[in-house]
């Protein structure tokens, strides 16, 4: 229980990170649309945060400074504050979505208007944020968010013809139907959703609020290895659920409640529950992922004390600036915009973000200063350079691919 | 940089002698660090540094008699931070009444952040923080409850 519960840390930023409400749509839109012909850009995103999840965690283990602080140290507070920008606004659209998820998924639950539980949600994020020990947090939302398990198990109630899934999965082929364009649009909002930077801020934040030390790189390395593989297997399994269901029947989703069409026809009531509680989990930790990511990033790059370990009054401004953004969440939401399409236009920050987020990292991950003995290895090296590479083409297409595709229409 | 005139070249060069103990880069090892106090908590990122010329005779360093004319010894006297954001990144400078010092004998220890030998609630950069702390947060409910249960 003890191990499983280490890993918990892992198991919450992969969530926010593949499985916030963005992305559990997104997924069921590809898998809807392109069949399993997109799977492996999930398996190309994984391994990328991996890499970059790893190396943050161990420069925070080893010199016990969380990634903001180093991405002001290399790049100065020029380009670091044009980082700042980028990332506070994916990591504030993220959580406009994250709130607009949860009151979307009690609807579901509950039949009562989302616009209604939006305060209720809020508030409920920032009592979280106040109060409860970072710890108790990670393990709570962590393991009830793997109730969406039950994406995987629906795949396999469906009994689907295993050998075309693997088909489309194996020889990705665009559909007919769809553009070149539209599917390469769709590969990068894959990509950057599988990277976004602010996994990498809390996933490093959170090594230092746990105290991670040299002891601790196993741990680390542990949370990386479990944590993001199972949520690119599960995003998987949602587009797989949308391939075998709705793709056949030419369904075009939009809506959080045709994620659950499958499941109801594979697993029946019981299924449905359990996934409502898997994402209201999921968007809750994904809530709670940005809302942190958003003092931790403010915090570090101007020099504030911060962390959940420490008494609020002794991080007054972090806290000031998560209330803020929740604020600013609710304000957002009580427009009546779609707390899903929200999501869409972060692909546009992370566009910025990803490039200026990965680089210190690197960059750090091999400065002995910081990493003594534990400097990156030659092989680490290279795959982080690949990466690198991959981000840039991926950072440059973003835009134009969106604007060419009116965001994937 | 300034290129050396052929004129006055005689023979190799002789290598820069390295002086005794750590050399730090200003730029690489000190701007932009985290600055700790003495229990860890962040007080500021490091904006700039306070240089003040000594008296040369008074301080002889290791390039005493190498150095070039009109060369001054500077030593580093307070660390520098406070509302300057806006000018280090559009350029220009500030009011000199903006920055903010931490004298130079309160570092402890420099190493991948700056850290303090004093608290940083004693410091005057940190009031921002202590005016945040005693009209907004300190005033909500459970603003000094502890997460992790010490009492």
């Amino acid at each position: 229980m003890k191990k499983l519960l280490a890993v918990a840390l892992g198991i919450l930023t992969a969530i926010g990170g593949f499985l916030d409400i963005g992305d559990l749509v997104t997924n069921a839109v590809v898998g809807s649309r392109f069949g399993l012909s997109l799977a492996w850009v999930v398996v190309v995103g994984v391994v990328g945060i991996c890499v970059f999840a790893h190396m943050s965690g161990k420069v925070a283990a080893v010199s016990g400074r969380a990634t903001f602080e180093i991405i002001r140290e290399r790049l100065g507070p020029r380009a670091a504050g044009a980082n700042l920008v980028a990332s506070l606004a994916v990591t504030v659209l993220t959580l406009v979505a994250e709130v607009g998820g949860i009151a979307l998924a009690l609807q579901l639950a509950s039949s009562v208007d989302h616009r209604l539980w939006v305060p209720v949600a809020a508030l409920a994020v920032w009592l979280v944020l106040w109060r409860v020990k970072f710890e108790v947090m990670e393990n709570v939302t962590g393991l009830l968010g793997l109730a969406l398990v039950g994406f995987a198990v629906a795949v396999f109630l469906l009994g689907p013809d295993w050998g075309a899934l693997l088909d489309q999965a194996l020889t990705p082929q665009v559909p007919a139907a769809e553009g070149q364009a539209t599917y390469w649009y769709y590969a990068i909002a894959l990509f950057g959703a599988a990277m976004t930077p602010y996994e990498v801020f809390f996933f490093s934040s959170g090594g230092v609020e746990e105290r991670w030390s040299v002891k601790d790189l196993a741990t680390s390395r542990l949370n990386v290895l479990v944590g993001f593989p199972l949520g690119g297997l599960l995003s998987i399994s949602i587009a797989a659920c949308a391939a075998i269901v709705l793709l056949p029947g030419g369904v075009q989703v939009d809506a959080l409640s045709q994620l659950l069409l499958p499941v109801a026809q594979a697993g029946g009531k019981l299924l449905v529950a359990l996934i409502i509680v898997g994402i209201v989990a999921a968007t809750f930790g994904a809530a709670l992922e940005t809302a942190l990511s958003t003092g931790y990033t403010l915090a570090q790059y101007l020099g504030w004390s911060w962390g959940k370990f420490r008494r609020p009054v002794q991080a007054a401004r972090f806290h000031v600036a998560m209330i803020v953004a929740l604020v600013v969440a609710v304000g957002v939401l009580m427009t009546n915009v779609d707390p899903v399409a929200v999501t869409e236009y972060s692909v546009v920050f992370s566009a910025v973000a990803l490039p200026l987020t990965y680089l210190p990292v690197l960059v750090v991950a091999n400065d002995p200063e910081y990493m003594g003995e534990h400097v990156n290895g030659r092989a680490m090296n290279l795959l982080g350079t690949v990466y690198l590479v991959i981000l840039v083409v991926a950072s440059v297409a973003a835009i134009p691919l969106m604007i060419v595709t009116r965001a994937g229409a | 940089m300034r290129r050396r005139r052929p004129e006055r070249w005689s023979g190799p060069l002789a290598p820069e002698p390295r002086p005794a103990g750590r050399v730090l880069d200003a730029r690489l090892h000190l701007l932009d660090r985290q600055v700790l106090d003495d229990d860890e908590v962040p007080v500021c990122t490091l904006d700039d540094l306070e240089l003040e010329p000594v008296d040369d005779g008074a301080t002889p360093g290791p390039h005493a008699g190498t150095r070039p004319a009109g060369a001054a010894t500077v030593v580093v006297t307070a660390l520098l931070s406070g509302p300057v954001l806006r000018t280090r990144i559009f350029g220009g400078r500030p009011p000199s009444s903006r920055w903010q010092s931490v004298a130079w004998r309160h570092v402890r220890d420099l190493g991948t952040a700056v850290r303090l030998g004093v608290r940083g609630d004693d410091l005057d950069l940190t009031w921002p923080e202590r005016w945040t702390r005693d009209h907004v947060v300190g005033r909500l409910p459970g603003g000094r409850h502890d997460p992790e249960g010490r009492s």
